[in-house]
């Protein structure tokens, strides 16, 4: 530990903290706008200078680290006098007019500097130096006449999600943010996450949604998580009378540390279907507004003679957009009391039946913590294509090669990650068990296995690989010696492994990582990314069958803010009678016997179980409206009129089957 | 000891600070008590009283000839010279246009605008001021005390007024303290 004096106060630290971070822990306030604790320190803004004894002049305290008794001064008479002179510098270079910006009066950290300060104008004339503003994006406007170049926004989009698509170009008083090589916003690289608009300190990048919606004091806040995918990032939704302005990451969330994907942050504010607030009950053909009551009696009615009938009663999906609490009524309403042998989730299964499958077989999880991302060294994707989902993942893989993580993409298709992999392995459609034999027989052969290999002839193996896949032996070597050699290998999978009809490659998958070492007792290197928010939770409640209407008299699908499949509507579409329970019209409400209109996601409470086994609580930040119901009122009712009574013991419903991976409750 | 003298005027900005100082209610009582109030833009006197008065206080930025010489104006005659509101601060909205040359200003005010005909010309009679660049006051004439707010609140006037028209320097911060 280092010990050391600020403001007369003797604190002790460790070593490489910097005088800022100590400060804050001694519970002094130091000034800064470049400075942010998920970026690396910049030392861009000056606004930070602390005096240090024997040093002949300030220096910045967020890159100045501590040593051993340094004596440290941060508001002295000759300081105060630089910060302003620095905040006066700041704004008088551009356009930081306060009446003309969104974020006075208080959400502006520039303002908030100088206010502090108890500045009441900046005494310097102001420089004319004007820039165009980029308004070509779809969800967030550049101003650089708003830009104090604390560089927060670069770093967000190098450090944090890999994207690396804004820089800074030009010097001194022309420097300016650009993406790309001065590409506008709307068509460079730029992936549309935001988290660049949600560290800028000034008005320089709004979004477009929320700009001049109300200030932070003016917004409702409240913690949740997204549920646009099973990686459950953590979020603050932002809302005003009712309604919802804004989406942030929260800095303090345990998966995404506040980084969020397009899918969670934008999104969202983009719902334009149709709100359902009535219940309608098709007459004479037609859908027909109808009360609750006339439409809960129209279904118990119908669905009363289905009870007990296994095969030719009522079939029953769910959304995995649905909390577990929703899905385990669910669950109890058509697996238990209908006895229905038809009851499944609207994925079917695809993302995580054969896992589950699979950790029933080895009697434990097997599957491994997102986590393990952020240490890897080499990470191998298979079957998944991390920017058309799971996004956040994907920001984990793509930040972490400037530090030296090796890529491999095994994909047939193209990939976004392609362009930043050290190998992309395009084999002929359907090799994939090929390949990872390949890859062990590689590993093996090259003497890098770390478990006892399976008895195979490498070397046949290796030699028929090119006329099977259309691969090189050579680029297989090269990879198995990549893996091989790899400290901490990761294998991200996803679908193109999940969704197959048998699990020959997922047992593949499991030998190459057992092969590689990324399987061993305590640490599990093999993450599948599954689908929606709580696919995991629907493949404990054993919601993961495929889907067949079978001799079913009735079909209820649990629907949500889902958006149904063109595929299962195509299904559905010979179903004798249809109820539909949804919060949006669809074509599949267009189809139902009966629509019964439900809270969506925003709306509701309820526990969600990400993608490595984390069971998290959604917060509901907004009212249904009037006419919507909540799932679990609308289950509970139908099972009350149908005199039956149903399970809410979701917990005990999680555990009821081995997990692919181990749930963490914390 | 006679009552300190005080007179406003307003330039380049929307009135609103007038308005807002105008919000102080009943207070203005206390100031009338406190001061003698003689020119402002909603008191008969329309200038300062060429004798000078103790505290000048201006609204609105600098946007033409005519704006230097009411600022010039209230400078020679006032002891304490206050910048009301952030058009006199700092520019304030109408220092928008600085990020644009004079021609094009002139150009979309009395040509482009959608409802000008096609008759539309830029006035340039010699007796019309000029237009400038929009300037905060401190850029024309040295300023004494500065109130930013868009507009300043009343509470925040009248505590500029209380302290000015007993002698002493308002010190704003804190709650006192807004640029927005």
């Amino acid at each position: 530990m280092i010990s050391l004096t600020i403001d007369g106060k003797t604190i002790e630290v460790t070593p490489g903290t910097t005088i800022l971070r100590a400060a804050e822990m001694a519970g002094i306030h130091i000034p800064t706008l470049c400075d942010h604790d998920e970026l690396t320190p910049y030392g861009g803004c000056r606004l930070c200078i602390v005096e240090i004894q024997g040093f002949r002049i300030p220096v910045t305290s967020c890159t100045m680290p501590v040593s051993q008794g340094m004596v440290v001064q941060t508001n002295t008479a000759n300081l105060r006098a630089s910060r302003e002179q620095i905040l006066s510098l700041l704004f008088s270079e551009r356009n930081h007019f306060c009446p003309f910006c969104q974020l006075t009066g208080g959400d502006c950290e520039l303002q908030n500097a100088a206010l502090n300060e108890g500045m009441t104008h900046w005494p310097m004339f102001t420089s004319w130096n004007t820039f165009s503003v980029d308004t070509s994006h779809p969800f967030f406007v550049l101003d650089n006449n708003r830009c104090i170049l604390c560089r927060r926004c670069v770093r967000a989009c190098g450090e944090l999600v890999g994207n690396f698509t804004l820089g800074v170009a030009e010097r001194g008083i022309h420097s300016m943010l650009v993406a790309d090589s001065d590409q506008p916003l709307g068509e460079s690289s730029c992936i549309s996450c935001g988290n660049c608009v949600q560290v800028c300190p000034t008005g320089a990048l709004i979004d477009r949604q929320s700009a001049y919606r109300g200030l932070e004091k003016d917004l409702e806040i409240t913690p949740s998580i997204c549920i646009g995918c099973s990686v459950g990032c953590g979020v603050k939704l932002f809302t005003r009378d009712n309604q919802l302005v804004r989406i942030e990451g929260d800095w303090n969330a345990p998966v995404n540390c506040g980084i969020l994907c397009k899918t969670g942050r934008f999104k969202p504010l983009e719902e334009s279907r149709d709100r359902l607030t009535t219940p309608m009950l098709r007459l004479d053909g037609e859908l027909q507004p109808t009360s609750w009551d006339e439409a809960l009696w129209a279904i118990v009615d119908h669905l009363r003679p289905l009870i007990g009938r296994k095969e030719d009663g009522v079939a029953a999906l769910a959304s995995t957009r649905l909390p577990v609490e929703s899905l385990t009524l669910f669950k109890s309403l058509f697996a238990d009391r209908f006895q229905s042998s038809m009851v499944t989730s609207v994925e079917e299964g695809r993302p995580t039946g054969l896992l589950a499958a699979m950790a029933t077989e080895l009697r434990q999880p097997f599957e491994g913590r997102l986590d393990s991302l952020h240490t890897a060294d080499c990470v191998v994707a298979i079957g998944v294509n991390l920017v058309e989902g799971h996004e956040v993942a994907g920001f984990f893989v793509k930040r972490a090669i400037p530090r030296g993580l090796k890529l491999v993409v095994i994909d047939p298709q193209p990939n976004d990650l392609d362009p930043l992999a050290a190998y992309t392995i395009k084999a002929v459609r359907g090799s994939d068990v090929d390949i990872l034999l390949a890859l062990q027989a590689a590993v093996v052969d090259e003497d890098l296995a770390k478990a006892s290999p399976p008895a195979f002839d490498a070397e046949k193996i290796l030699a028929s690989l090119p006329g099977k896949t259309g691969l090189q032996v050579r680029t297989i070597r090269e990879v198995a010696r990549l893996l091989g050699t790899a400290r901490q290998p990761v294998i991200l999978f996803g679908k193109g492994i999940t969704a197959r009809s048998d699990n020959e490659t997922l047992r593949m998958l499991i030998k190459l990582a057992r092969l590689i070492g990324a399987l061993d007792e305590d640490h599990s290197g093999l993450i599948s990314v599954k689908g929606e928010a709580n696919s995991l939770a629907a493949a404990q409640l054993g919601l993961d069958q495929p889907f067949q209407l079978n001799g079913n008299k009735a079909v209820f699908v649990a629907l949500g803010d889902d958006y149904p499949s063109q595929r299962l509507i195509e299904r559905l579409e010979k179903a004798p009678f249809l109820v539909v329970q949804a919060s949006y019209a669809s074509p599949l409400t267009e189809i139902a016997n009966v629509v019964l209109p439900v809270e969506m996601w925003a709306e509701q409470d309820g526990h969600y179980l990400n993608l490595d086994g984390r069971l998290q609580l959604a917060h509901h930040a907004l009212r249904a409206p009037s006419g919507a119901w909540a799932h679990r009122t609308i289950f509970t009712a139908l099972a009350d009129r149908l005199s039956l009574s149903i399970s809410s013991n979701w917990k005990e419903e999680l555990y009821k089957r081995v997990p692919s991976v181990a749930i963490n409750e914390n | 000891m006679s009552k300190p003298k005080i007179s406003s005027d307003w330039m380049a900005g929307c009135a609103g600070c007038h308005m807002s100082l105008l919000d102080i209610d009943e207070r203005i009582v206390t100031i009338a008590e406190l001061a003698d109030i003689r020119a402002t833009p909603i008191t008969d006197l329309k200038e300062p009283d060429a004798g000078g008065v103790d505290v000048g206080i201006l609204e609105g930025g600098i946007n033409n000839t005519a704006n230097e010489e009411v600022a010039l104006r209230m400078r020679s005659r006032c002891k304490i010279l206050v910048a009301l509101g952030d058009c006199a601060v700092f520019g304030g909205v109408p220092a928008m246009r600085n990020f644009f040359t004079l021609e094009e200003s002139l150009r979309r005010a009395y040509i482009e605008t959608e409802s000008t005909d096609a008759e539309g010309k830029i006035p340039n009679d010699p007796e019309l001021c000029r237009p400038t660049k929009v300037r905060g006051l401190q850029e024309v004439v040295p300023v004494d005390v500065f109130v930013p707010g868009c507009p300043p609140d009343a509470d925040v006037i009248f505590y500029v007024l209380s302290e000015l028209t007993q002698g002493r320097i308002p010190e704003l911060k804190d709650n006192l303290l807004h640029w927005d």
